[in-house]
């Protein structure tokens, strides 16, 4: 395992928004619908950290990877239209939380950084409604920003409520890490960043087969079981290596991973595993107050996890 | 030079035992691959280590295994690449197989699932003029060439996570090369292809990309979006991937965002009871906790920019 980068990228390397402290926010549609503890849960991260993030409101859903079944070049499009978004206020880097849209919008971005035809196909249809992109806006989820321009030294300064041992497996989601020549930020076989930050954050990550596998989201109304198997499989490996917690920068695979380990019992046995969101479990660490985390929100609750660590008492949850 | 320990995995179906781990110590250049150790150790230290090969140049497909858990071609994997901390390598065979001995599997169920396909030309004028060339425009030509880099491998199949929990999924290779045969301007047979991969749940891709990984870039995971969306054009829609993908085509077009509710019931079917039945412990789940989305969602604001979008491109929706 590579060791971990503990000190931010270089001022010079760093990107415009990163120099401004000042990001475009793309949510996502999840943390806007039935994960609204994900996005209140960033917005206090955000404000702890000192940083700003400004939500590109008038965005469109990124396309969810499912776009592509009914027309190749729409996702691309519409991703277009929200780099616009961006670079209307001045804005370089668009933050996403969720493995998904950080995937699949950085798809997008490629393909029009690296065609010029793809370029001018969706400034032809923006130019509809007056708009442009330049090509000017990097994708970054959350993750990447919280160890290249804040720093895992910087953080570790600023934990105030550390994890007291807390065993979290990492659960990346496949579109942060998969394809390759997409992400590209880390190896996708040999992903780290999880677990840098988890022992930051004062717990101890665990390592286990599941960390870069599927959590079956996209599938789960295709056929019976099929989600609450993956599920079930993943997080069977994790317990046995003694994970008391996972921590997942997707909203998706909280959903699934929260939702299905009551369906996956009859095959992988109890789990249980309550699945944090990658600012809830920063956030705890940096003291921002726990009742604001949206911890009530969750299938599986993390109250008793918290309590016995000493990290919350168990009502917060 | 370099000592190298070989952490293998060693069974004999023909014995009956369980399989058991064996540490090989060798000195080797750890620039060579890890297949060029196996072939070392198999010389040199233990003659019945078993597994297999042939090209040694990835174009064969025999050397797929598990490689400190991932896998790949072992003759396409530099050891110094893989190499872990107390300077072993692990090995497996490929999971999502049974093994018959070391790192050989039953191929069978790889095979069966690709020979469903009629893997063949099925031209139009089959039976006369066995003469005349059939061409095809280097246009057309340029669909088929990633597919046709495939050397059956299986590693995308060992990587693919629903088959680990549903062996009934055609999974990666079958579909790319379905979609080899569907877009052949040659064949005849299209629809028909396009409806039979699809009763093999080619919706079942879970879209996690572990198929990226496929060592001759065959780049299964977009073949598998390029046949959906020609079943989506061929109007086979009865089903609930295409639903999914055209209800939520229809809510990002009115709303400019997936409406979680109304995907859930667009894809399970409306007035498919029991289909939405099955779905109620979750819903119920997440509802007691609060984790209910919108049941009216409004549009974003310049929502009628993304519906030009859609219309300029004339996208299906549910």
């Amino acid at each position: 395992m590579a060791t971990a980068i503990t000190d931010p990228l270089p001022a010079k390397r760093r990107s415009k928004s990163a120099q401004m402290k000042r990001y475009g926010f793309f949510p996502g549609c999840v943390a806007k619908e039935s994960c609204t503890e994900l996005f209140n849960s960033t917005m206090l991260l955000a404000d702890r950290l000192g940083i700003e993030l400004i939500e590109l409101t008038a965005a469109s859903c990124c396309g969810a990877s499912v776009l592509n079944d009914v027309n190749r070049d729409v996702a691309r499009v519409l991703n277009a239209r929200t780099y616009a978004q961006a670079e209307a206020l001045g804005l370089d880097d668009v933050i996403t939380i969720c493995s998904t849209c950080t995937g699949h919008m950085r798809a997008a971005n490629k393909e029009l950084l690296e065609d010029e035809r793809h370029m001018e196909h969706a400034n032809a249809i923006l130019g509809k409604f007056n708009a442009s992109y330049q090509g000017t806006v990097s994708v970054r989820h959350l993750l990447w920003l919280l160890i290249d321009d804040i720093g895992l030294d910087e953080l570790r300064k600023m934990v105030v409520n550390p994890l007291n041992g807390l065993k979290v497996a990492p659960f990346y989601g496949c579109h942060i890490i998969r394809p390759e020549s997409v992400n590209g930020w880390e190896s996708a076989r040999n992903p780290h960043s999880l677990e840098d930050l988890i022992t930051a954050l004062g717990g101890e990550p665990i390592d286990y087969a599941g960390k870069t596998r599927c959590c079956g989201f996209h599938v789960q109304l295709e056929k019976d079981g099929i989600a609450a198997n993956m599920v079930g499989q993943n997080m069977r490996i994790a317990k046995d290596k003694g994970a008391e917690a996972v921590l997942t920068p997707c909203p998706l695979c909280h959903l699934a991973l929260d939702g299905y380990q009551a369906d996956s019992v009859a095959r992988w046995g109890r789990t249980d595993l309550p699945t944090f969101h990658l600012p809830q479990l920063v956030a705890l660490a940096l003291g921002v107050d726990v009742t604001k985390l949206g911890l009530k929100r969750h299938v599986i609750s993390p109250g008793a996890i918290l309590q016995e660590r000493d990290l919350a008492p168990m009502h917060v949850a | 030079m370099s000592k190298i320990t070989l952490d293998l995995f060693r069974f004999d179906e023909a014995t009956g035992e369980d399989p058991r781990r064996e540490r090989v110590d060798i000195d080797f250049p750890e620039t060579s691959t890890v297949l060029d150790a196996l072939e070392y150790a198999k010389a040199e230290v233990d003659g019945s280590i078993t597994f297999r090969r042939s090209c040694r140049s990835s174009i064969c497909g025999s050397c797929s295994m598990n490689i400190n858990g991932t896998t790949g071609l072992a003759c396409k994997t530099p050891i110094n690449s893989v190499l872990r901390e107390d300077r072993s390598v692990r090995i497996d065979p490929m999971p999502n197989f049974e093994p018959i001995k070391d790192m050989v599997v039953h191929m069978d169920p790889f095979w069966d699932k690709y020979s469903r396909l009629k893997p063949y030309l099925q031209p139009a004028d089959k039976d006369s003029d066995h003469e005349r060339e059939r061409r095809v425009s280097p246009e057309d030509m340029k669909k088929l060439v990633a597919v046709a880099n495939c050397v059956m491998c299986a590693t995308c199949y060992a990587l693919c996570p629903v088959i680990s929990v549903d062996p009934s999924f055609a999974g990666p290779a079958a579909i790319a090369y379905a979609y080899r045969f569907i877009e052949d301007s040659r064949d005849a047979q299209t629809s028909e292809r396009v409806a039979q991969i699809s009763d093999d749940y080619l919706w079942l891709c879970a879209h996690c990309y572990a198929c990226s990984y496929c060592p001759k870039h065959v780049d299964p995971h977009d073949r598998i979006i390029d046949t959906k969306r020609k079943s989506v054009e061929l109007g086979m829609t009865n089903a609930p991937g295409p639903r999914h993908a055209l209800v939520v085509s229809k809510t990002i077009k009115q709303t400019g965002m997936l409406a979680e509710n109304e995907v859930i019931v667009g894809t399970v079917g409306k007035f498919n009871f029991k289909g939405l039945l099955k779905i109620m412990p979750l819903g119920l789940r997440m509802a007691a906790k609060g984790k209910v989305p919108p049941l009216i969602m409004h549009p974003v604001p310049k929502v009628d920019e993304i519906r030009t979008i859609f219309d300029a491109m004339e996208v299906p929706v549910a």
